[in-house]
C-alpha cells in the first residue's frame, strides 16, 4: 500500500468521468468464449461511465447483469475482460486505492445482528482507521439523520427491514466516500420506507454532491432518482439515457380507446383499430381485450382527431386515455418484454432473530 | 427521515480524508477491531459462551473417571512404587489440546456467516488488508482458547486441593501460562484448516464434516492421550509427525517434571511449521474469494 496516496487525477475535472466502463464481460465458471453447462456470462460486453456528481442508475429485472457489475466497480470480483476506473483508477491494479473512495450498500444487508447499531457503524469507522473521535462524531451523527438514536444500543437482528437496511446505508456512509455504491436499496421494503429512503438518497445527493451509482429493479425508482440510467437486459446495456430522453425516445404517447362490450364489440374494434391507421400521427396500433391503443407523438391533438373519426363512422366509445410514455415501455420496446419483478428476499428475519445464542 | 437539511458532512474535497487512510493505524489496529468485534459476538451469546468454557471440564471429568483405572494398571509395575500422579495428570495437557483443536475446527463457521450474511462485504470494499480479517478473526479464537486453557488448568488445580487428585505442576504459575499461550498458539494456527474449508466450500457442514473428520485421528495418533511409551507401534511411528504430539508432550513435561526449553523449542517450531502451511492455504481461499 502506498504510504500517502496521491489525490486521484481528475477527480475535480468535469471533463475525467467518477466511473469509466469500456468493453466490460464477466464469465463465471469460465474463461471468455467458454460455452457449456455451468458457463454463464453475467455481463456481455459493456459501456458506460458516470460523472462526478451525477446519480445514475442501472434498471433490470433479477439476472440481468446489474449486481455482477456493482461488485466488480466495487473490487468485490475481477472483471473477466474490459478496462474498469473508478475516480480515473483501474480497478484490478489498484484495488486498495479504489476502496479508498467508495461506499456500499449490497444487496444482501451487511450488518451484524450481534452487534448494536452503534458499534456496527463504529466497526466500519474503525476499520477505515478514522481516528476515535471522528468516528463517535459521525456515528452519532449518522444515527440521528437514520433516526436509529433510540434503537442505537439494540443489537441489529432485532431492527426490522427497514431500520436494518438504513443501518446498511450508514455503514456506507460512515467515512464519507465521495462516491456510493447501491445494490437494490429498496428491494423488500414497504412504501412508506421506501419513499423515506428515496428521500434521504436525495438529500444525500443535493446537498454533498455525492455520486451516487444505483441498481433497480423498479422502474418507479430509477424515474424519481436517476438523473442518468441505463437499462440492463441479458448482461447487456439495451437502452441508456436521462429518463426523460429514454421516454421521449418512444417517441409517442400512448393513446387507448374503450369500446363498449356489447354484440358488436368485435365489429367496432376492426372498424375502430382501420380508421385509427388512417389517422395522420398514429405511430402504431393494436388491438387488446377492451379495445384499442394505439402510439402518437402528440398524443392529444391526435385523440381529438381520432374521436372525430369514429364519432363520424358511428363507433361507440365507451372511455379514453391518453398517457405519457413510462419506462416500462421503454424496457417493453428494447426488450420485446414487460419487465417482471420479483420479490425474494423477506423483509425482515422474523421474530426468531432477536435470540440467537 | 431526513427532515432537516443538515444531513452528513463530508469533508468538501472528498477525495483528501479517505486518501490519507493507510498510513495511520496499519494492519495491527486492523486485526484488534476484527478480533474485537468477533469477541464482542461472543459475548452476546452467553451459552456458546458458557459451553465454551464448559466444554473441557466435561471431558476433563470424563477421561479421568473412565480411562483412569486402565492407566493405573498398565503403569503399575509389581514391585515398584506406584507413580506418583494420578492419569490426569498425564491426560491434562490433551484435554486442553483436544479443546483448542474442536474450537479451532468451528473457527471457519463465522467466516461462512459473515459471507452469507454479506458482512464479509464490507470487510472486503474497505482498504484493509484480507490477512487482518483472517487473522483478527482466529486471534479471537485464541483467545478463546487461552480462556479455555487457563479454566481447564484451574479446574484442575481445585481437584488437586479438594479431591486429593495428584497432580504435579511441576513449574507452578509461569510453567501453566507457558501451557497457555502454547495451546492458544497451536489452536489459532490450526484454525487456519477450518477457514481455509469454509472459504473454498462456503457451506458450515462442510467445515465442521471435513475439520472434525481429521480431529480425532490427529488427537489420539500422537501423544495427547497417552505418553508416547504406551502407544502402539505404528501410532508411535505417526505420531512423530503429528504437531499435536510437540504440543503434549512439552506441556506434560510442564506438569509432571518441569522446563524443557528443547521440548517447548520443537512445539513452537511445529506451531509455526502449521501456521505458515495452513494460513498460505487460508489466505490463498480468500483470494479465489474475490475472483
Amino acid at each position: 500500500m502506498s504510504a500517502a496516496l496521491a489525490a486521484p487525477r481528475g477527480i475535480d475535472t468535469p471533463t475525467e468521468p467518477m466511473i469509466d466502463v469500456a468493453g466490460l464481460v464477466k464469465v463465471y465458471g469460465g474463461n471468455e468464449g467458454d460455452t457449456g453447462e455451468g458457463v454463464v456470462r453475467a455481463v456481455n460486453g459493456i459501456d458506460f461511465h458516470v460523472d462526478p456528481g451525477e446519480f445514475f442508475g442501472f434498471l433490470g429485472p433479477n439476472g440481468s447483469g446489474k449486481t455482477t457489475t456493482i461488485k466488480i466497480l466495487t473490487t468485490l470480483l475481477r472483471p473477466t475482460r474490459g478496462a474498469v476506473k473508478v475516480g480515473g483508477l483501474d480497478v484490478v491494479e489498484r484495488p486498495q486505492d479504489v476502496r479508498k473512495l467508495l461506499g456500499y450498500a449490497g444487496q444482501s444487508i451487511g450488518v451484524d445482528g450481534d452487534l448494536t447499531g452503534r458499534e456496527n457503524l463504529r466497526l466500519i469507522g474503525h476499520l477505515y482507521h478514522l481516528p476515535g473521535s471522528v468516528v463517535r462524531d459521525r456515528v452519532e451523527e449518522l444515527l440521528d439523520v437514520l433516526q436509529l438514536t433510540e434503537a442505537a444500543d439494540r443489537p441489529a437482528g432485532t431492527y426490522s427491514g427497514g431500520m436494518r437496511r438504513r443501518l446498511d446505508l450508514g455503514s456506507g456512509l460512515v467515512h464519507h466516500p465521495p462516491l456510493l455504491f447501491l445494490d437494490e436499496p429498496t428491494t423488500g421494503l414497504d412504501p412508506q420506507t421506501r419513499n423515506a429512503v428515496w428521500e434521504y438518497l436525495r438529500t444525500l445527493h443535493r446537498t454533498e454532491r455525492m455520486t451516487i451509482f444505483l441498481t433497480t429493479q423498479y422502474m418507479e425508482e430509477a424515474d424519481q432518482l436517476c438523473q442518468r440510467l441505463a437499462i440492463m437486459d441479458h448482461g447487456r446495456i439495451v437502452a441508456a439515457g436521462t429518463p426523460h430522453e429514454l421516454k421521449a425516445g418512444i417517441g409517442a404517447d400512448l393513446i387507448t380507446i374503450r369500446l363498449p362490450q356489447d354484440g358488436s364489440f368485435e365489429a367496432n374494434r376492426a372498424r375502430a383499430l382501420a380508421l385509427a391507421h388512417t389517422v395522420p400521427g398514429v405511430a402504431g396500433a393494436v388491438e387488446f381485450e377492451q379495445g384499442v391503443t394505439m402510439r402518437a407523438v402528440h398524443g392529444g391533438a391526435t385523440l381529438v382527431e381520432v374521436l372525430r373519426r369514429l364519432e363520424a363512422e358511428k363507433v361507440p366509445v365507451n372511455e379514453v386515455a391518453v398517457s405519457p410514455p413510462t419506462l416500462d415501455q421503454v424496457f417493453l420496446q428494447h426488450t420485446g418484454r414487460e419487465m417482471q419483478v420479483e420479490e425474494v428476499r423477506p423483509a425482515s428475519r422474523g421474530p426468531w432473530a432477536a435470540r440467537r445464542n | 427521515m431526513a427532515a432537516t437539511e443538515s444531513v452528513y458532512r463530508p469533508a468538501a474535497p472528498t477525495i483528501s480524508a479517505p486518501a490519507a487512510l493507510g498510513s495511520a493505524g496499519g494492519i495491527a489496529t486492523e486485526i484488534l477491531w476484527v478480533a474485537y468485534r468477533s469477541l464482542r459476538k461472543l459475548s452476546r451469546s452467553p451459552f456458546l459462551l458458557f459451553f465454551t468454557l464448559m466444554m473441557p471440564i466435561i471431558w476433563l471429568g470424563m477421561f479421568s473417571q473412565t480411562f483412569g483405572t486402565v492407566f493405573e494398571r498398565a503403569t503399575n509395575v509389581p514391585g515398584q512404587a506406584p507413580l506418583p500422579y494420578d492419569y490426569i495428570a498425564v491426560l491434562l495437557p490433551g484435554i486442553a489440546v483436544m479443546s483448542a483443536i474442536q474450537s479451532a475446527a468451528q473457527s471457519g463457521f463465522s467466516m461462512v456467516s459473515d459471507i452469507e450474511t454479506g458482512f464479509m462485504d464490507k470487510f472486503l470494499v474497505a482498504p484493509i488488508s484480507r490477512a487482518s480479517v483472517l487473522v483478527g478473526k482466529t486471534l479471537a479464537d485464541g483467545v478463546r482458547m487461552a480462556a479455555q486453557t487457563a479454566i481447564v488448568l484451574a479446574i484442575a488445580e481445585i481437584f488437586c486441593v479438594a479431591f486429593g487428585w495428584k497432580i504435579p505442576f511441576a513449574t507452578g504459575v509461569a510453567g501453566c501460562a507457558m501451557i497457555v499461550l502454547l495451546v492458544a498458539a497451536f489452536g489459532v494456527a490450526f484454525a487456519g484448516l477450518s477457514n481455509s474449508v469454509a472459504l473454498f466450500t462456503k457451506r458450515t457442514e462442510t467445515t465442521m464434516m471435513v475439520s472434525f473428520t481429521l480431529t480425532f485421528p490427529l488427537l489420539f495418533l500422537s501423544t495427547a492421550m497417552l505418553p508416547y511409551d504406551l502407544l502402539p507401534g505404528w501410532v508411535q511411528a505417526f505420531s512423530k509427525f503429528n504437531p499435536v504430539s510437540y504440543i503434549a508432550t512439552a506441556a506434560r513435561t510442564l506438569i509432571l517434571t518441569g522446563w524443557n526449553w528443547t521440548e517447548i523449542g520443537q512445539a513452537f517450531l511445529a506451531v509455526v511449521i502449521v501456521a505458515v502451511l495452513l494460513y498460505s492455504l487460508a489466505v490463498f481461499a480468500f483470494r479465489r474469494q474475490t475472483a
